[in-house]
């Protein structure tokens, strides 16, 4: 009988350790690789300030506004930043339709490379018209990451500025919910340095 | 009547009103005077004709007030009143000049870069082509003048003028069309007197393009290093709070705009277009070593652009503490932002004897001297 008992408690300790391993490997992060590039489908200037935020979390990037699959070539992870702006497609002489075929093209070259995509959602509600979540939508549910400018909760939604609220309508949230996907929010563009670090594992400066 | 007497009455027209804006244009008017009150951070008073002679007398000339840093560094020119009627860039020029000091380096503004635009507010119909639509419309104020009651009861008078060079100013009646002068691009014939459509300017072309060269000229001359063009916009225009950057000037505007979010001011940001001409961002940036941007600060009142069935209008005043707000708030968060790609001897530093963020949501007349 206390032999049994030795085995269960032993058996559970295991069991307990495993379920514990289990938990942390669960909850583990994901951590990115460098070097990143970083490009924009849409056009608008939201990937140009991705640009500045990398620049500012200390990651290694390529910044091309409208990217050629050719840049993909060593690159270990891709951040897009969706968001349709007219005068961007005229200036690089593409329509939506064009934009959405060559950000197909992009994604899934870069997933046979292997190479990890982050979404990054930094404009609010000027960059969540038709034309924009067509932009979201082509990439969005294929992401491995998802950050958003924009409230997780109808609480934090009530004190954040309307305009700058990229999820006022919690089309991320659900989205995220829908493809089972890591989505983090924040309040401010500049927020968004900090997740960049701790999902490429980089140390924040101490100022 | 005949296409061959409707053509002939038609020059005939022509013809008359170009001798009427010749008799009465360019010489019958003054530049317009305003009431501005240099403080003592203002050292030198000079006019736009020092920099193009041929706009001496002309309603295009307009004060340029010149202000010298305690210590040596870059300079900077502020231009308010590029469109008469988007007064908050107006105050916000007028409050630098008046309560404003340079810790480092020069300071030009000029408060109202297209005079003319100020003689008065002529509500003639504009044919405006905003995203591809194309529509008239009207300023429908009748204002001439606001105002403003300082801290010590005395009321103030500003004028409220027009968009545009005034037509007889102008020295030619509008074309059909209007053609850049170094590029070809084609706008309707009234962008002819439009300042922010005129640039770099032609040094003997009409009053507006005069205007234009004669900023152009004050950028070369005195080595400019940053420009800043004060506009404004309907709330619910696309450029509405943005701070739009010549390409080279994109990164120091993409740097303070993360950090004046982060201060409580959320800008958007766009870069100078390549293919239209003429605005200021784009063609000083082309043009000469600045660095380049335009700030639209939005206004309840000019919702009208719009919404052309809209009879309610807000009023221009409306939330002007907050407006001027922003375009200094903006402003310091763009020099802040060029020291850091620029060595420390092209620094600017503004300060002001109140903190800048007292103005957001105040009444403007309390800090006007």
């Amino acid at each position: 009988m206390r032999r049994l008992n030795i085995l269960f408690i032993g058996a559970l300790l295991m069991a307990i350790g495993c379920s514990a391993m289990a938990q942390e490997a669960e909850t583990e992060p994901f951590i990115f690789e460098q070097p990143v590039l970083i490009t924009s489908i849409g056009q608008s200037a939201g990937a140009a300030q991705a640009k500045i935020l990398a620049l500012r979390a200390g990651i290694e990037y390529v910044y091309e506004q409208r990217a050629t699959l050719e840049q993909l070539e060593g690159m270990k992870t891709l951040i897009v930043v969706p968001g349709a702006s007219g005068k961007g497609l005229g200036a690089a002489g593409v329509d939506i339709d064009g934009e959405l075929a060559w950000a197909t093209e992009l994604i899934d070259r870069a997933e046979e490379l292997g190479i990890q995509l982050i979404v990054l959602h930094i404009e609010g509600q000027a960059r969540r018209g038709p034309s924009s979540q067509l932009t979201i939508d082509v990439c969005a549910p294929r992401a491995t990451h998802i950050i958003v400018k924009g409230a997780a909760t109808e609480e934090d939604a009530a004190e954040m500025d309307e305009v700058a609220n990229g999820n006022f309508d919690f089309m991320f949230s659900d989205l995220a919910a829908e493809y089972e996907l890591p989505i983090s929010f924040v309040g401010t563009t500049l927020d968004v340095v900090p997740v960049l670090q701790e999902l490429f594992g980089i140390e924040a400066d101490d100022e | 009547m005949s296409r061959k007497l409707r053509n002939v009455l038609h020059y005939v027209a022509v013809i008359a009103l170009a001798v009427i804006v010749s008799a009465v244009g360019a010489t019958a008017f003054e530049p317009t005077s305003h009431d501005i009150r240099p403080g003592p951070g203002v050292h030198e008073l000079r006019w736009l004709s020092d920099y193009h002679p041929s706009l001496k007398g002309t309603p295009g000339d307009t004060p340029v007030y010149v202000m010298q840093g305690e210590e040596p560094g870059g300079s900077f020119l502020m231009l308010g009143g590029t469109h008469s009627n988007e007064i908050a860039g107006v105050m916000a020029a007028v409050l630098l000049v008046e309560r404003g000091r340079v810790a480092k380096g020069t300071v030009y503004v000029i408060p109202h870069a297209n005079n003319s635009g100020t003689r008065m507010n002529d509500q003639s119909p504009l044919t405006i082509t905003i995203d591809g639509q194309t529509a008239t419309y009207y300023d429908p104020y009748p204002l001439e003048y606001f105002e403003f009651t300082t801290p010590s009861g005395e009321a103030r008078a500003f004028h409220y003028g027009t968009r545009t060079t005034q037509l007889e100013d102008q020295g030619i009646p509008d074309p059909e069309v209007y053609v850049h002068a170094q590029t070809g691009y084609e706008l309707t014939g009234w962008e002819s007197r439009n300042l922010n459509r005129a640039y770099p300017g032609v040094a003997d072309g009409t009053l507006t393009q005069q205007i234009a060269y004669g900023i152009t000229q004050l950028v070369i001359t005195e080595d400019v290093n940053v420009v800043l063009d004060l506009h404004e916009a309907p709330q619910n225009y696309r450029i509405a709070d943005m701070v739009i950057c010549h390409p080279r000037a994109l990164d120091i505007g993409l740097f303070a705009i993360l950090d004046l979010e982060a201060a409580g001011l959320p800008l958007k940001i766009e870069q100078s277009s390549e293919g239209f001409r003429g605005l200021s961002h784009r063609e000083l940036g082309d043009h000469t070593n600045a660095y380049a941007f335009l700030i639209e600060s939005s206004n309840p009142a000019m919702n009208w652009i719009l919404d052309p069935d809209a009879n309610d209008y807000p009023d221009p005043l409306e939330n002007m503490g907050s407006r001027v707000w922003l375009d200094l708030k903006a402003l310091q968060g763009l020099l802040s932002t060029y020291a850091m790609f620029e060595p420390q001897e092209d620094w600017i530093e503004l300060v002001y004897p109140f903190d800048l963020d007292d103005l957001e949501g105040a009444y403007l007349g309390d800090f006007l001297r």
